[in-house]
């Protein structure tokens, strides 16, 4: 049985059709890719995984049990975290605070929380910033924050919404070390990217998605030669 | 210092208050100072931590003060019966409201908390047969801690002195526990918090109802204390935008800042009625524009109220620690 079932996934604003027939599937303990030019559909899916948005028709499983109807808190709790696009740490909380809140949806001891959060810390690399505000941090130290509180929910499936995404350069290897760490430890990830180098380089596979649709779904040097996909990304020019 | 401390200096000098001061007219301003801080706390409750500001807190007051009242003057029965019934509806009102919350953001939940407030005016105003209606009623003065007839106002001190450290309490609670934690989430970013797992909408509600709850158990004893509870005062606007403003001044979402506030906002006011009371309809609103003023100047120069003030001003003396 696959770990997470797309399946039928269509989702409508007005006349736009954010998302059309997306069905796919993604193996317990894979690394996938979700790619495709701006308003491909890619942050919608996400919304629609965690519950944000209801899709039109379709659904998303996790290893059976319907997610779609349910709202995004218990989405997390059936062990989905994901990070946002546009960074939002809770501006009147420390660093260590942020990531207690995850923490806490696993427990109810407030001290326990709070060692878990010290650890997570540590292993996100902002172990020295536990007591520092979230609005004092660098984009690439809030990355990691996001994804600390992220991690701090316990979950089986992570979503990453650009998590090199208005970084510096610098911080990118870093970040991508981080995922891949993630990864090798059993986490399945799902991480929407629109550098296509980091992207080819950590994913395992890929799905691309241009105006809503699946266009491709492979492994990462099949899908980046994908006709269809360098169409979608350059133009009909750079295609030939 | 330590954490509880200035809470500790704050409740211990109210609690000595009565051993030193014989004056009744500095009693019943050290009662209304802990009974509007009380208030100002429960306000706090869904305004400060919940981040949810409502202008219609009169309606829970009112509606343990009538509660009170009423069931005193039409069954005899004891006014705490009466603040557990006010307590009751305030809960229903408070649940209604939070779900309110949960469709109308920003100004259009404070709206719908004004309408609600002002429709208890009108029922409690136009529904003469059973609560007297514009004219107000009296509350029966029966000596006795079951009745609540506490002649002495030492008495009063210390029965108001426990609700403010109960609502102290309650806010503290607020700051440390995981329900806290979360509604502070819930409070700077909605969508994250969901995100993490927080029952966001079902916390509001919770917030909203035992604020609305808490309000009216403030009201009930309120309605004992003053001896008569009349509906353009309990259910206005003005007390309203009291319980907010002392909240605010005081500090939001700071265990001590609606005391803080109270302080403040209380001797002020009675002051003012002191001086201006009698001279006449032109000067008896003065109140607000000064409470405007005040706030104006919060805003402005402390916007983290009072207590962060304090707090930092402690701080650059050498005495480590947070603020309360």
């Amino acid at each position: 049985m696959s770990f997470l079932s797309i399946s039928g996934v269509t989702k409508r604003f007005g006349g736009v059709v954010a998302n059309r027939d997306v069905s796919f599937e993604v193996a317990p303990g894979e690394l996938v890719g979700v790619i495709g030019p701006n308003g491909a559909g890619k942050s919608t899916l996400f919304e629609i995984i965690t519950g944000f948005y209801r899709p039109d028709e379709g659904e998303v499983r996790l290893e059976g049990t319907r997610l779609t109807g349910l709202s995004p808190d218990r989405v997390c709790r059936l062990g989905v975290a994901r990070t946002f696009q546009k960074l939002r740490p809770f501006p009147a909380m420390t660093v260590l605070e942020n990531v207690m809140v995850g923490a806490l949806t696993r427990t109810r001891d407030v001290r326990h929380a709070r060692e878990h959060a010290r650890e997570i810390l540590e292993r996100v690399g902002l172990g020295d910033k536990a007591h520092a505000h979230g609005r004092t941090l660098s984009t690439g130290q809030r990355k990691r924050l996001e994804l600390a509180r992220a991690l701090a929910t316990r979950p089986r499936l992570l979503l990453l919404d650009e998590v090199t995404g208005g970084v510096d350069q610098g911080s990118i290897p870093g970040l991508v070390r981080l995922v891949r760490e993630l990864h090798r430890d059993g986490l399945t990830v799902l991480v929407i990217e629109h550098n296509m180098r980091v992207i080819t380089a950590v994913a395992q596979r890929i799905v691309a998605l241009y105006l809503g649709e699946v266009i491709a779904d492979g492994p990462p040097d099949v899908v980046a030669r994908e006709r269809r996909v360098v169409e979608a990304y350059l133009g009909q020019a750079y295609a030939q | 210092m330590a954490r509880g401390v200035p809470a500790a200096v704050f409740f211990g000098l109210a609690a000595l208050g009565p051993l030193v001061v014989r004056d009744a007219f500095l009693l019943d301003g050290l009662i209304l100072i802990l009974l509007w801080g009380a208030t100002a706390s429960a306000w706090n409750v869904a305004g400060g931590y919940a981040g949810q500001v409502s202008l219609g807190h009169a309606a829970f007051f009112g509606l343990g003060a009538y509660s009170a009242a009423l069931l005193g003057t039409r069954w005899s029965l004891s006014p705490w019966i009466g603040l557990l019934v006010g307590v009751l509806l305030s809960t229903v009102a408070g649940l209604i409201i939070g779900y309110l919350s949960n469709r109308l953001r920003g100004p259009y939940f404070v709206l719908a908390t004004i309408a609600f407030s002002q429709v208890l005016l009108i029922v409690a105003s136009r529904w003469r047969g059973f609560t007297a209606g514009s004219e107000g009623i009296p509350v029966p003065f029966r000596p006795g801690f079951w009745t609540l007839g506490i002649a002495d106002k030492r008495g009063w001190v210390y029965l108001v002195l426990a609700l403010g450290v109960l609502l102290y309490l309650v806010q503290q609670y607020l700051e440390r526990s995981r329900r806290g934690y979360q509604l502070a989430a819930v409070r700077e970013d909605e969508d994250a918090a969901l995100s993490l797992g927080v029952a966001a909408r079902r916390l509001k509600v919770v917030a909203i109802a035992a604020s609305a709850a808490l309000t009216a158990v403030c009201g009930a004893l309120w309605a004992q204390y003053v001896g008569f509870v009349d509906p353009f005062y309990v259910f206005s606007v003005d007390l309203s935008v009291r319980f907010a403003l002392a909240a605010i001044i005081g500090g939001l979402g700071t265990a001590l800042g609606p005391f803080l506030g109270s302080v403040l906002i209380t001797t002020l006011e009675t002051y003012l009625r002191a001086q201006f009371g009698g001279v006449g309809a032109g000067l008896i609103g003065i109140y607000l524009i000064i409470y405007g003023c005040a706030l104006v100047l919060v805003v402005r120069f402390v916007p983290q109220g009072l207590v962060g003030w304090l707090g930092d001003r402690l701080r650059r003396h050498g005495l480590a620690g947070t603020a309360p």
